[in-house]
């Protein structure tokens, strides 16, 4: 600690902070433009200048290191007079279009013009005048407006990873572009907009909607991805039209990305369902609850007394809140009766848990949102953190700068092997044989005697015994690497300091399974890092949560064992060979993003009843014979457990749409109907029980599990190629998709394909190719990029147009499940 | 008087490796591989005095102590050879006529601090220096003076040079790295400095291309006899570029404390055509003007410093009575908005600013109230600025508007010069032929 006077203030900090820092948290503001709590420090506005005992000329405060026993006054007539000149140097050129920008009531040049600028300028020069650009979806850039600060050029490249813009010109012109004036085509994140300290950078989607004084805020949190960001809603009576990130608010700290700030609009979207719909005469025709509730409640009850309730299966929702899934599950156990009770992740996050209970017994193993920072070695196992978790990819990016090596496995270029330090771009699906092949690795080098743990742990002669299985040699002949580039990567992972695994397992990533999950675990175990160096974050923002809510066959609320035998799992209740009677869905389209589709269509439209639960006519929706409308996310409150365990509370900002209603309402008012009595009668009685409720946390062991690398679906001569499927990180399914902003910039489906490939395929750039597999076909653009190896399809499946999943398989086993598939141009660009 | 850098300047080849060799030419660097730690030199350089050429004079011993202490390697070795200051052209003369001993003095600084790397900063209005410098390159790695295993001595320095494009602003140390390293040209955040961070965030000496042609006397030497010249406070010689009103400009090899009379009226032969003198900028043009009544002083850093100027890279500008000094200081302010970064807001404004009113004065469209505001806004860019580009340019203005005041207020008050005489060439030439 040091310690410094500020204005005859005495205040202590850390040595390493600027005098800005120190001013700052000890709540002495000092103007400031280029300065942001998260870049490195740039010193060009020239607004915080303070003068310093014994120096001769005033210093820049956001730069320059706070030392012990200095004193620094930051208000004196000599820096009054400076900050003046400063403001009226800026305004110079500016242009004053203050009434048509929309920054005005918020823009810092307005705020410091009025605090510290002159009643009026000495100086009369032409107005910066540059060309607007707005050929892109969602950034308008107002050159003009420009103070050259360089916040957004250092978010993009320092903080964001990305670098789509940077200073072009010198001196007076100076401008802030892409690469040649291109038109910016970047990721889209929007945090230079959220940085820029003046007009020069606005929200496209928002232009002139509304002046910024009119404008209410309230924050909410962000109901996309798992991270659970808090995203400040800018609101015009009560209709949502703009979203921020706030430096000081929540698990982000102002950092957001493209999908949370430019995908808020899907709550506005066309087809939200209005009124509750039953089918009648073959066609769904609207009607009031009272007489769904009632049809809804007879053929319940029909199927139940005449099937029995094992024939009734229920799918919860990683989109919805604790509440929706918690009511969910008691309909169906003490209404219905059945533990037929599953969700989507059970394709993805499900894997993660079976993982984790198996190898460490715990119930749960929440990540931790800072893991990255601090640690030796990071290893990224097949996993686009920066599109599926972006806000927590960050992470990965600030701890690389901050000295940890970034090790990423994987075929496809991400902004993570961009970033990284060693990269090996393994065939997809077999990181796990990589895994086998460090562990063999650490045994035979004894890294893993350096700590006590590895070899105590149960089965680690089993353990052994398997990865003798994996020398070097094999494991990289399985990767497809270079044995050398292995055995490097493997020595940079087990000789650093401290080290850390991470992978993701959506329920739409199929080069992932559970046997990757568990061979990771055995890792962490081997080195002696321990479950807290394994991070397998949730997909959703709600699928953390929703488990734990007791949406699964096997766990009831609380991750309590079922007693008995548990329920059918979504495996057994679409795709077994003897399909259930009714199934109510609640929150998710099986048609778009479940594999197989055809066996699901099939299933689906064998049933007796199919009740769909959504907040929009979804293609499942179509084939249900009741459908229920349930008011959105900021259409009621609820709370969300992000990938962290953190329960975070969304707020009711808009009105809901039509007559749709929360969904824990739905289910108390259906259990009236059931004639039966509802648990909760109120939103608090259910949040009091819900906070109340015990966690059976499980308890810690560790057991190594060994499993052998397998390939699930090999390619043939047929189908040569394989294909992964996954997240954008513009798209992430259901959600996104319903943004007007998100699906107008980035519109259709579309593979990718190697440049090889394509070149000896003849295939062509943004032609239409047929792609098709064992199990059925797909027609689609196809992008031709270096981004994927050869061999190597990657098709993101958030688009159900293209009906992709009628291509892939649910596949219950450990391996990953790749598909093999052929591929065609039917038709040219 | 002994010539160091200018040695041998006579002959037609000095540029070649074998008449360096044969006027005593890379000795010094054999000497220091055999019989001297890096320690020793080090301490010898800074035993020396040996101040930085380039303009700011900090001790060049002290910097390669604060860059040998950093325990980060590798280091690196640049020389900055941008010479991009207004009337400066001294070193012009080392890297055509003299590369070597550049070349010797880069390789036993790079001895001495056990770096491995070394760039030549090479300013891009200088293309056929380029060809000379890497002609002598090879042929240093030729006679192993350069290489991986340097006088076989498994010492290893690799050299190369690398052309800037053109930008005043790059002869700053951090924005000299910034460049070298493929980045935008800004200067950078300081501290830290480049001894401890600099290119590619490792240990980065950056020394002007005259103070590594230092290097070889010194080590050759003693360094007591490198002190024994110049003054106390200043060791060495210095060169001296003299340009504007004399009759015989050119570059000189003088010991630092020469008087500047002497400089201009002995050396160079006094003022031309038989005018008077009226001012000097001893320094480059970001430096501040001296009257003709400053006329003995020595050429130093502390008595320059004493008359509210500064040695700056040596170049000396002499102004007879036929200049307008508005217009100079116009031309001046144009040349440094030119080559303002852009990074920070009074440097880039504000000397925009100051051209506009420069320029109203010089048109006769002033009145008092614009040498007020052009006062304030020049007292409130000096000492602001991110870099001394914006200071210089503010400092020199702030000057010449105290010493030749009279001047400025002539142009305001009868709208014309005061000095311009139609029938001179100088006077009546538009400063805009010259650009």
């Amino acid at each position: 600690m040091i310690e410094l006077t500020i204005d005859d203030i005495k205040v202590k900090v850390e040595k390493g902070q600027t005098i800005l820092q120190a001013a700052l948290a000890n709540n002495i503001y000092i103007p400031h433009m280029c300065w942001d709590p998260r870049l490195k420090p740039y010193g060009g506005c020239r607004m915080c200048l303070v003068e310093i005992e014994g120096q001769p000329r005033p210093l820049a405060s956001c730069s320059y290191p706070a030392d012990n026993g200095m004193i620094v006054r930051t208000n004196t007539p000599r820096v009054a007079k400076l900050r003046k000149t400063m403001v009226e140097l800026l305004l110079i050129h500016h242009p004053l279009d203050c009434p048509t920008c929309d920054k005005a009531g918020q823009c810092s040049l307005q705020d410091l013009s009025h605090q510290h600028g002159p009643s009026q300028n000495r100086i009369q020069e032409e107005k910066h005048s540059v060309a607007r650009r707005t050929r892109n979806p969602f950034i308008e850039r107002n050159q003009s407006r420009c103070i050259l600060c360089g916040k957004c050029v250092a978010v993009c490249w320092e903080h964001q990873g990305v670098g789509a813009i940077n200073f072009i010109g010198r001196g007076f012109d100076t401008k802030v572009s892409p690469a040649f004036e291109e038109v910016l085509d970047c990721e889209f994140c929007g945090q230079c907009v959220d940085i820029c300290p003046v007009g020069a950078l606005g929200n496209k989607p928002f232009k002139h909607s509304c002046s910024t004084w009119f404008l209410e805020s309230s924050d909410n949190i962000c109901p996309y991805c798992s991270v659970g960001c808090t995203v400040t809603l800018d609101t015009r009576e009560g209709k949502i039209v703009s979203t921020r990130g706030i430096a000081t608010k929540g698990v982000n700290k102002g950092d957001l990305c493209v999908k949370g700030r430019y995908g808020m609009d899907f709550i506005y979207a066309e087809n939200r369902l209005k009124k509750p719909l039953v089918r009648k005469n073959g066609g769904l025709v609207e009607t009031t609850w009272e007489d769904a509730m009632h049809v809804l409640a007879v053929r319940l009850n029909d199927v139940i007394r005449d099937k029995g309730p094992g024939r009734v299966g229920v799918i919860g929702s990683p989109k919805f809140s604790n509440e929706s899934n918690y009511m969910l599950q008691e309909f169906a156990r003490k209404v219905i009766g059945t533990n037929n009770i599953d969700s989507s992740a059970c394709f993805g996050f499900s894997k993660v848990q079976k993982a984790v209970s198996q190898v460490f017994g715990l119930s749960s193993l929440p990540i931790s949102l800072d893991s990255p920072i601090g640690k030796g070695a990071v290893l990224v196992i097949e996993s686009d953190i920066t599109s599926t978790h972006p806000v927590w990819g960050l992470k990965f990016l600030e701890a690389r700068k901050k000295g940890s090596k970034i090790i990423v496995l994987g075929p496809r270029e991400t902004k993570l092997s961009r970033h990284s330090d060693v990269w090996l771009r393994v065939r997809p699906g077999t990181s796990h044989a990589l895994l086998n092949g460090i562990m063999h690795l650490a045994i035979e080098g004894a890294y893993h005697l350096k700590n006590h743990m590895s070899t105590a742990a149960t089965n680690f002669s089993e353990l052994e015994e398997l990865v003798k299985g994996y020398p070097p040699g094999r494991a990289a002949e399985i990767a497809g690497v270079d044995t050398d580039e292995f055995i490097e990567m493997a020595k940079v992972y087990l000789t650093a300091e401290s080290r850390m695994a991470a992978l993701s397992l959506g329920s739409v990533e199929n080069n992932k399974g559970l046997n990757t999950a568990i061979s990771a675990a055995n890792l962490v175990m081997l080195t002696g890092d321990g479950p807290s160096a394994l991070q397998m974050p949730a997909d959703y923002a709600n699928t953390f949560g929703m488990w734990q809510m007791g949406i699964s066959p096997e766990n009831l609320p609380g991750y309590k064992k079922i007693e008995g035998s548990p329920g059918k799992n979504l495996f057994q209740m679409l795709y077994g060979k003897k399909p259930l009677d009714a199934l109510l869905i609640m929150g998710d389209d099986p048609l778009s993003t479940y594999p197989d589709l055809k066996k699901v269509e099939e299933a689906l439209r064998n049933l007796q009843l199919l009740i769909v639960q959504d907040i929009r006519l979804t293609d499942t929706a179509r084939l249900a014979h009741i459908v229920l409308p349930e008011a959105s996310w900021a259409e009621k409150e609820g709370t969300f457990t992000n990938a962290a365990g953190l329960h975070q509370t969304t707020e009711k900002i808009s009105t809901p749409t039509g007559d749709s209603i929360a969904g824990w309402q739905i289910f108390r008012n259906l259990t009236r109907y059931m004639n039966s009595t509802p648990p909760f009668e109120s939103l608090t009685a259910l949040r009091d029980h819900l906070s109340d409720m015990p966690i059976d946390k499980g308890k810690e062991k560790w057991q190594y599990v060994p499993v052998h690398y397998e390939e699930v679906e090999p390619v043939d001569k047929q189908y040569p190629f394989i294909m992964v499927t996954g997240n954008l990180m513009q798209h992430s399914g259901a959600l996104s998709v319903m943004s007007k902003n998100l699906s107008e910039a980035f519109p259709g489906a579309f593979i990718q394909i190697n440049d090889t490939d394509a070149a000896r395929l003849g295939i062509t750039d943004g032609s239409t190719v047929r792609v098709e597999s064992r199990r059925g076909a797909a027609t689609v653009t196809v992008e031709v990029t270096d981004e994927v190896t050869q061999g190597m399809i990657f098709a993101p499946i958030n688009f159900a147009t293209a009906r992709l999943n009628e291509l892939t398989y649910a596949y219950e086993g450990g391996g990953a499940p790749l598909t093999a598939v052929s591929i065609q141009q039917v038709q040219s660009a | 008087m002994k010539n160091i850098i200018l040695k041998n300047i006579e002959n037609p080849n000095s540029h070649r490796i074998e008449e360096y060799i044969k006027a005593g030419g890379y000795f010094a660097l054999e000497h220091a591989v055999n019989e001297m730690t890096p320690r020793d030199i080090i301490d010898d350089i800074k035993k020396s005095g040996l101040r930085g050429r380039g303009g700011a004079g900090f001790s060049t011993g002290m910097k390669w102590q604060f860059a040998s202490l950093d325990p980060k390697f590798p280091k690196y070795i640049v020389c900055n050879a941008d010479e991009g200051e207004p009337g400066t052209f001294k070193d012009r003369v080392i890297l055509e006529k003299n590369p070597h001993q550049l070349i010797e003095g880069m390789v036993i600084t790079a001895y001495a601090l056990q770096s491995v790397r070394g760039y030549i900063y090479l300013r891009a209005e200088y293309p056929h220096v380029e060809k000379i410098l890497n002609d002598a390159i090879q042929e240093a790695y030729a006679k192993g003076f350069l290489g991986n295993d340097i006088m076989s001595r498994h010492f290893r320095f690799n050299l190369s040079v690398h052309r800037g494009a053109g930008a005043y602003i790059c002869g700053e140390e951090t924005a000299l790295i910034n460049s070298l390293e493929g980045r935008r040209g800004d200067p950078r955040v300081k501290p830290p400095f480049p001894v401890n961070s600099g290119a590619w965030s490792k240990p980065t000496i950056v020394n002007n291309v005259e103070t590594y042609a230092n290097i070889p006397y010194i080590v050759e030497t003693s360094p007591k006899a490198y002190s024994f010249l110049g003054t106390r406070d200043a060791p060495g010689t210095k060169l001296f570029c003299v340009s504007g009103a004399v009759k015989n400009p050119g570059v000189f090899e003088l010991q630092l404390g020469t008087p500047l009379r002497e400089i201009i009226y002995d050396h160079c032969g006094g003022i031309r055509n038989g005018r008077a003198l009226k001012g000097i900028i001893p320094g480059g043009l970001s430096t501040s003007i001296l009257t003709p009544d400053m006329i003995d002083c020595p050429m130093d850093f502390a008595n320059l410093a004493r008359h509210g100027s500064m040695l700056g890279s040596g170049a000396v500008i002499v102004l007879d009575d036929t200049m307008c000094i508005v217009k100079i200081y116009e031309r001046a302010m144009r040349f440094f908005e030119h080559e303002s970064c852009g990074k920070c807001t009074p440097c880039r404004e504000g000397t925009g600013w100051m051209r506009t009113i420069l320029r109203r004065i010089e048109d006769g469209m002033a009145d008092m109230e614009d040498l007020a505001t052009l006062e304030d806004v020049a007292h409130n860019v000096a000492g602001k600025t991110f870099c001394p580009l914006g200071e210089g340019a503010a400092q020199v203005l702030l000057s010449a508007m105290k010493r030749y005041r009279g001047e400025f207020e002539y142009h305001v008050k009868y709208k014309k010069c005061e000095v311009t005489d139609p029938s001179l060439r100088w006077g009546h030439m538009s400063m805009d032929e010259l650009d």
